[in-house]
């Protein structure tokens, strides 16, 4: 995301929002205090990212793919979350944040349908595997449960505001898969 | 008979994310690549100073020592000046991949990255 590179300083005023949502296969990053991400999940996951020193805070939005029911031994599409987590992190690199001071929020991956199988605690279970294998620490998490969420994350400042909301207001999502047309494209010079 | 038919290909793998090194590490070795792997550009370089490998796969955002700064170090190199390099990065800019080839890279690839797509590449730049 392109954001303005001296924002005016307003001391002692909160900016106006700028609203961006983030759906499912997106990821974004800003540095702009004006810009308040927001999205509703339910079995999808978001993670939302921070960096204290560089003021870069950046969010991604995902649900990875459940095996056909005679692979449930499979693990679920990872390499796409994978993929996404990395979007996030170079999205926030290319802004100057760094990894290294970077701090995670998770949020979603409730099981909305007790009679499916748990989504959101296979997604929710990913994202922390993930941060913890990149040494990314989890500050909050607000993950699983049975009910969606609504969040909203000012990525200038690192703030979260997270609220309960009836199921019936989350889009019922299917995972999207990988995008198709940059599928590991090889360019050779 | 040639050995140097039957002898796994050799690949390093520079990539500062734990996830996608266990990623790529499970791509290629289960299709007979023999995978060595290093953290950022300044370890790969302090590797490669003793080591030798048929091709590097590179990732673009490390600390210390960036894609594109371990690129134009290892083209300086007498051992390395040859050595095919393909990036394997999520960003997608133009400009980026122009700087990478103005570097020296032999190869561009966006990540989700395809295993075998991926793995047919290293099989044409290694001969």
């Amino acid at each position: 995301m392109t954001v303005p590179a001296a924002f005016p300083a307003m001391s002692g005023t909160i900016p106006e929002a700028i609203r961006v949502t983030i759906v499912q296969g997106e990821a974004k990053a800003s540095t702009d205090p004006r810009i308040e991400m927001s999205t509703i999940l339910g079995s999808c996951v978001a993670t939302c990212l921070f960096d204290p020193v560089a003021r870069v805070g950046g969010m991604n939005h995902f649900l990875l793919a459940e095996p056909p029911s005679h692979m449930r031994h499979q693990s679920f599409d990872s390499d796409y979350g994978l993929y996404l987590m990395e979007l996030l992190i170079n999205e926030m690199l290319g802004l100057g944040a760094r990894k290294s001071r970077m701090r995670a929020r998770l949020y979603g991956g409730a099981n909305l349908n007790p009679d499916l199988s748990p989504i959101g605690s296979v997604n929710a279970a990913f994202a922390r595997q993930f941060l913890d294998r990149e040494n990314i620490p989890r500050v909050f998490e607000d993950l699983e449960g049975t009910q969606a969420r609504r969040i909203q994350f000012r990525p200038a400042s690192g703030q979260v505001r997270a609220r309960l909301v009836p199921s019936a207001v989350a889009p019922r999502e299917k995972p999207l898969g990988r995008p198709q047309s940059a599928l590991g494209t090889v360019e050779l010079f | 008979m040639h050995a140097s038919q039957s002898a796994p290909i050799r690949v390093l793998t520079v990539d500062d994310s734990a996830s996608m090194r266990a990623l790529l590490l499970g791509a290629l070795t289960s299709r007979g690549f023999a995978v060595e792997q290093c953290e950022d550009g300044q370890e790969a370089l302090e590797w490669l100073a003793s080591n030798e490998v048929d091709v590097i796969i590179t990732d673009i955002n490390m600390p210390r020592l960036d894609g594109f700064g371990l690129i134009e170090k290892l083209r300086t190199s007498a051992l390395h000046a040859e050595r095919p390099i393909l990036v394997l990065t999520t960003e997608c800019s133009e400009e980026k991949k122009q700087r990478a080839r103005n570097a020296g890279a032999t190869g561009w690839i966006v990540k989700p990255f395809d295993a075998d797509k991926l793995t047919a590449a290293l099989r044409r730049v290694s001969h």
